[in-house]
């Protein structure tokens, strides 16, 4: 992301001004994002469109733009993510109001989303050991329960309108899509094989589809004082067995050091899963969440491995990526101790 | 071996115990978590150093086992890489191919040996408790 951001900033001026805001002040790399660039934006309020009263306040707007680096893609396009947070929104799911989206080649260069700016802290370590957020930590637990029955509430149609229609079998289609990133990266790991056909011989009953957001764990909310402001990071959602969600929500990776407090290193299970019925989820039985913290834990191990390979093949530099090779065997011990106790 | 102290493993041990305790105080708050990792990737190469190629040799062993290959001398110095190479893609493909199946709790059991080496190294206390 070290490139010049003259032309971007051109064409993020020029949809701003259609958006009533005016100059960019300021528009910055925000670091973090795998598979996306975010670049937080500024942007100044024309006096005469400015609130009357709020004179006292900064005249300034933030926004977030999320786009595609070049020569990268992601399961869900950048145009399906924006239609699936207003779903989201929409069921009650706090999420940044998508705003704008560009196609590739349009004024974001590649394509990309202006969203509304969320402010609050997104950043696990932060979340999990400041006092600002003891309040949060204590609310959140149910927030994110009654926040997953809401997006699991959304109407398969309506997903099915975004991101065409489900697989076959999405229990099948959820292994075989990791097996070939797998592949793809040409890395020969037998625990992470092992599990692969453990996942194929265990699989659950089949179950009643829906959006399955993906990536819904501690770093992909943005929390403030008071808990959850907003689910972010849209970009593996898919139609599939909802309980997917929560099964890599317990993974102990998402713990960040917590390893006692299953949900998102702040809460327990039972009170997650209390929320989230009381909110309208059904209920899953416990194999099946642990079927897919199972797959939870492999999906984090081939995760792994890809962005070590993005940084040995030299598509992205990085020693960050090129840890997480070393870290693959974490997510490959959670998986065979549960495998182990499934036994 | 080293020509003189400190060895490899010491002189990386350093450079994790200055990015940590040091350099972490001085950088841009949003830069600390890179400096974090910096850290924590010198004291993994100085870990690996130190344990030398006994896991190799080890992993070695296991995935002939696994593999049914029979019980053999440990390769030179020379071949040991090229021979875990092989040993562990050879094992990845014959569990792909669905022909250790009929295996697969054992090989689920035994594999905890494995993983369990590459977590001395690369995060130890990580498989405690």
């Amino acid at each position: 992301m070290a490139e010049q951001p003259g032309e971007l900033a051109d064409g993020v001026r020029s949809v701003l001004a259609e958006l009533g805001a005016d100059a960019v002040v300021r528009l910055e790399p925000i670091p973090g994002g795998a598979s996306r660039e975010t670049w937080l934006i500024e942007a100044g309020i024309a006096g005469d469109r400015a609130a009357p009263g709020r004179e006292g306040e900064e005249a300034a707007r933030r926004y977030v733009l999320r786009r595609d680096p070049a020569g990268a893609e992601s399961l869900a396009s950048q145009q399906q993510e924006a239609g699936l947070i207003r779903l989201a929104r929409k069921a009650g799911v706090p999420a940044p109001e998508p705003l704008h989206y560009e196609p590739a080649g349009g004024r974001f260069e590649t394509a990309g989303i202006l969203m509304a700016h969320v402010p609050g802290e997104s950043v696990a370590p932060r979340l999990l050991r400041k006092p600002e957020y003891e309040v949060a930590r204590g609310a959140l637990t149910a927030q994110l329960g009654e926040a997953l029955a809401r997006l699991h509430s959304i109407e398969l149609a309506a997903a099915v309108d975004v991101l065409g229609p489900p697989p076959a079998d999405p229990v099948v289609t959820a292994i075989e899509v990791w097996e070939a990133t797998l592949d793809s990266i040409g890395v020969p790991l037998p625990a992470v094989e092992a599990g692969l056909r453990w996942l194929r011989a265990e699989r659950p009953d089949p179950a009643a589809p829906g959006l399955v957001h993906g990536d819904f764990r501690l770093g992909n909310f943005i929390v403030d004082e008071s808990g959850l402001a907003a689910v972010i990071d849209w970009e593996l959602a898919h139609i599939g067995d909802p309980v997917e969600d929560i099964g890599w929500l317990g993974i102990r990776s998402w713990r960040f050091g917590n390893d006692d407090r299953r949900v998102a290193g702040v809460g327990s299970l039972d009170d997650f899963l209390a929320a989230y019925a009381a909110a309208g989820g059904e209920p899953p039985d416990a194999e099946r969440i642990r079927y897919w913290e199972v797959f939870g834990n492999l999906k984090w191990a081939v995760i792994c491995a890809r962005q070590a390979n993005d940084h040995l093949s030299g598509l992205r530099r990085s020693h960050e990526l090129a840890s997480l090779g070393r870290r693959i065997c974490e997510p490959e011990w959670d998986m065979l101790e549960l495998i182990g106790t499934a036994r | 071996m080293t020509q003189d102290r400190p060895d490899a493993a010491e002189l990386l041990q350093a450079v994790a115990e200055f990015l940590f305790a040091e350099v972490r105080e001085w950088v841009p708050r949003e830069k600390r978590f890179q400096v974090l990792v910096a850290a924590n990737v010198c004291a993994v190469v100085a870990r690996e150093l130190r344990a030398g190629e006994e896991p190799l040799r080890e992993d070695w062993a296991l995935f002939r086992e696994l593999l049914g290959e029979p019980a053999a001398d440990a390769p030179g110095d020379e071949e040991l890489a090229d021979e875990v190479d092989r040993a562990r893609a050879e094992l990845a493909a014959r569990i792909r191919s669905g022909q250790l199946d009929e295996r697969l709790d054992e090989l689920t059991e035994r594999l905890r040996d494995h993983v369990r080496r590459k977590l001395e190294v690369a995060r130890p206390g990580y498989d405690d408790g």
